[in-house]
């Protein structure tokens, strides 16, 4: 079997190893890039977001690649995220390929463990608990790059495009859980700063897509970096897998803070949008920034929300919808003049304070 | 006491129901005024640019029964039996309404999830605090509640077209007028989804059984139902709409295969007549010569039939 699935940012990492666990062979689909989109985009209906082009335009390529079994996420509920497997299988029908596709739902890990995978795998449900141990390592082990990437990118921009490649390479080779935790020393010694602070600390919150795959927000994180802001986000494969699996703390606190704003879930990840921006407003963060996929529905739902809160704390809020089309210099322009005002309001706030 | 209901969303449906509901408890009910240019563009400086055409419009709703009312009924649909859910918008739609009017009006939100009864019973005794009184007035309403149970009859002969769209983009006036005005006038009549019995509509035969949304499966049933009895089918769908993204594209692919002309018109606030009724036109001239291209060949299969009959 030569199994591929959609990218997802550098968690794909952790998705390959996953597969591999269970006896697979993976064949990751190309990087993503112009022609991804592209590719995706002239096979997709024209009203629909942007993860589903991207994703499509994923699984064409890694076909090309020799492909025969491609994974998918799904799991219908009140967000359209759960029907898009029906609409790939049935265009890369409509193109000829040959391949497997097998939808993966997301909502029942019981089913997960000792039906879906051993079914799909032949292997024992011992075995996919062992693997998905091992892939809650590994997605934290990427989170906890990421997180040391944005603050090293914030102060020192060039030392941080030197030491992503070195990182990403030891979080590519760590394979056993004891070479994971290896792994989380070095990516953190990799990263060491000398303890000064960024000027601005920006709270990134949106659609989980977009928070996972840089490629789909144009790199957001690093461009704010660039500017000299650290990006603060909590949302990650990680924690959705926490959620998945009902533990995840930060999750029902993100419901008990957007209660205030949202009182019934619209779907999607709205609540955690809300929740994590009041968090990240009580933390004393500096800004908002919410990315989302255009003609996304509950990230609209939970934009009405993001607002209300910054109309009541003053706390500034950028949102932002992305497709195909988004320019990236105008995207620039935007996000240089957000930085500029969230630092000089800051500047403002110390001298009123002296 | 002053209660208001926005004539949006769900009012379309419900509206009646409502209205004799809550002037039963003793409410003096307050209904806004049909949807025009003046009510939309309030709506558009409440909500973001890039919701759909009917929360804005529902916004601008509001915002015009905000200071005539004391309290605002706006139920949130959660779901409906079968645990069929509807549009994270319409759920939201509570949400906005309660950020958009503030402290300025109270909000009244029954909960809809499956039965209509007990959440408008809740709804009912916040506003007037006797129970009898309350259940009464729901008893009495309850028969308001449209109910589908009739099988429309299509006679050979006449021209037809299906309008699918949401009930609450197709019950708007300000909205279905120009299509439903071009329709009729060429002499089509319109077949909608809501003169279909429920049993059609509530179908879970082949992917109407993956549709998890409410009205997105009535609407693919409705489709499925009226495509054969038909010349075509013109879908609404408002900019922005995901279910609608996502189901238009079935339809456009099984009408495909019927040889039905489809027509997918995209509206939103910027949305002109004059290219409603353009492409409506192109549209049933299509369906025409469909039409005149399926009797000249079963002409000419009579013909043949005929000659060797003959010979």
């Amino acid at each position: 079997m030569k199994a591929s699935f959609p990218n997802l940012g550098y968690d794909t990492y952790a998705l390959k190893t996953f597969v591999e666990d269970l006896g697979g062979e993976v064949i990751l689909a190309p990087p993503n890039s112009r022609r991804t989109v592209e590719l995706g985009a002239l096979h997709s209906p024209e009203l629909i977001c942007m993860p589903y082009k991207i994703t499509l335009g994923n699984m064409l390529e890694a076909i090309e690649l020799g492909a025969d079994t491609l994974f998918m996420a799904a799991g219908a509920r009140k967000c359209r995220f759960g029907y898009y497997h029906y609409l790939h299988e049935r265009a890369l029908k409509d193109l000829g390929k040959e391949c497997r596709f097998i939808a993966v739902t997301q909502y029942s890990p019981f089913d997960f463990v000792f039906k879906v995978m051993p079914g799909i795998f032949g292997v024992s449900p011992f075995r996919v608990i062992r693997a998905v141990a091992k892939l809650l390592a590994k997605s934290r082990l990427t989170q906890e790059f990421r997180q040391q990437l944005n603050r090293k990118m914030a102060l020192d921009f060039d030392g941080a495009e030197q030491a992503k490649p070195k990182a990403l390479s030891v979080i590519e080779r760590a394979h056993t859980l004891k070479e994971i935790q290896a792994a989380r020393g070095e990516v953190r010694r990799i990263f060491a700063l000398n303890g000064s602070e960024p000027a601005i600390r920006l709270g990134l919150v949106g659609e989980i897509y977009f928070m996972i795959e840089q490629f789909a927000s144009q790199e957001i994180e690093k461009e704010l970096g660039k500017m000299g802001a650290e990006v603060v986000f909590e949302r990650s494969l990680y924690r959705h897998i926490r959620h998945l699996l009902s533990s995840d703390p930060a999750f029902v606190r993100s419901g008990r803070l957007a209660r205030r704003y949202l009182q019934e879930s619209p779907g999607g990840e709205a609540i955690r949008t809300v929740g994590e921006a009041v968090y990240f407003q009580q933390q004393g963060l500096d800004g908002i920034v919410h990315i989302f996929p255009f003609t996304c529905m509950p990230e609209n739902i939970a934009l009405e929300a993001l607002q209300k809160l910054s109309e009541e704390t003053g706390l500034p809020v950028l949102s932002l919808s992305f497709d195909e089309h988004t320019s990236r210099t105008g995207l620039l322009t935007r996000l240089e003049a957000f930085v500029d005002l969230v630092k000089r309001r800051k500047l403002g706030r110390r001298l009123h304070r002296n | 006491m002053k209660v208001g209901i926005p004539r949006a969303l769900l009012y379309h449906r419900y509206g009646r129901f409502w209205e004799e509901f809550l002037a039963g408890i003793g409410a003096e009910v307050v209904v806004s005024r049909r949807t025009d240019k003046v009510l939309l563009q309030k709506g558009l400086s409440h909500v973001s640019s890039e919701i759909c055409l009917p929360i804005k419009i529902v916004a601008g709703h509001i915002e015009e029964l905000v200071g005539k009312i004391d309290v605002l009924f706006l139920p949130r649909l959660l779901w409906l039996e079968d645990k069929l859910y509807a549009c994270p918008k319409m759920i939201g739609i509570v949400d906005i309404a309660r950020m958009m009017t503030g402290d300025r009006v109270r909000v009244v939100a029954p909960k809809i999830q499956g039965s209509l009864w007990l959440p408008h019973f809740r709804a009912g005794m916040e506003l007037c605090h006797d129970p009898m009184r309350v259940a009464r007035a729901l008893t009495r309403a309850r028969r308001h509640i449209p109910v589908h149970d009739r099988t429309p009859l299509f006679p050979d002969g006449e021209k037809r077209v299906a309008l699918l769209g949401h009930f609450y983009n197709i019950g708007d006036d300000f909205i279905s007028r120009p299509m439903v005005d071009t329709l009729t006038g060429h002499g089509y009549r319109i077949c909608t989804k809501d003169e279909l019995p429920e049993s059609v509509l509530r179908s879970r035969q082949g992917f109407a059984r993956s549709i998890r949304w409410v009205y997105e499966r009535e609407l693919y049933n409705a489709f499925r139902f009226l495509v054969d009895k038909v010349d075509g089918v013109c879908m609404i769908v408002s900019m922005g709409c995901g279910p609608d993204s996502l189901v238009a594209e079935f339809m456009r692919d099984e009408a495909q295969r019927r040889d039905r002309p489809f027509l997918q018109l995209v509206i939103d606030e910027h949305t002109g007549t004059a290219g409603i009724v353009t492409r409506i036109e192109a549209f049933l001239e299509l369906a025409e010569r469909r039409q005149a291209r399926a009797l000249q060949i079963s002409d000419s299969r009579l013909k043949i039939g005929g000659q060797g009959r003959a010979a």
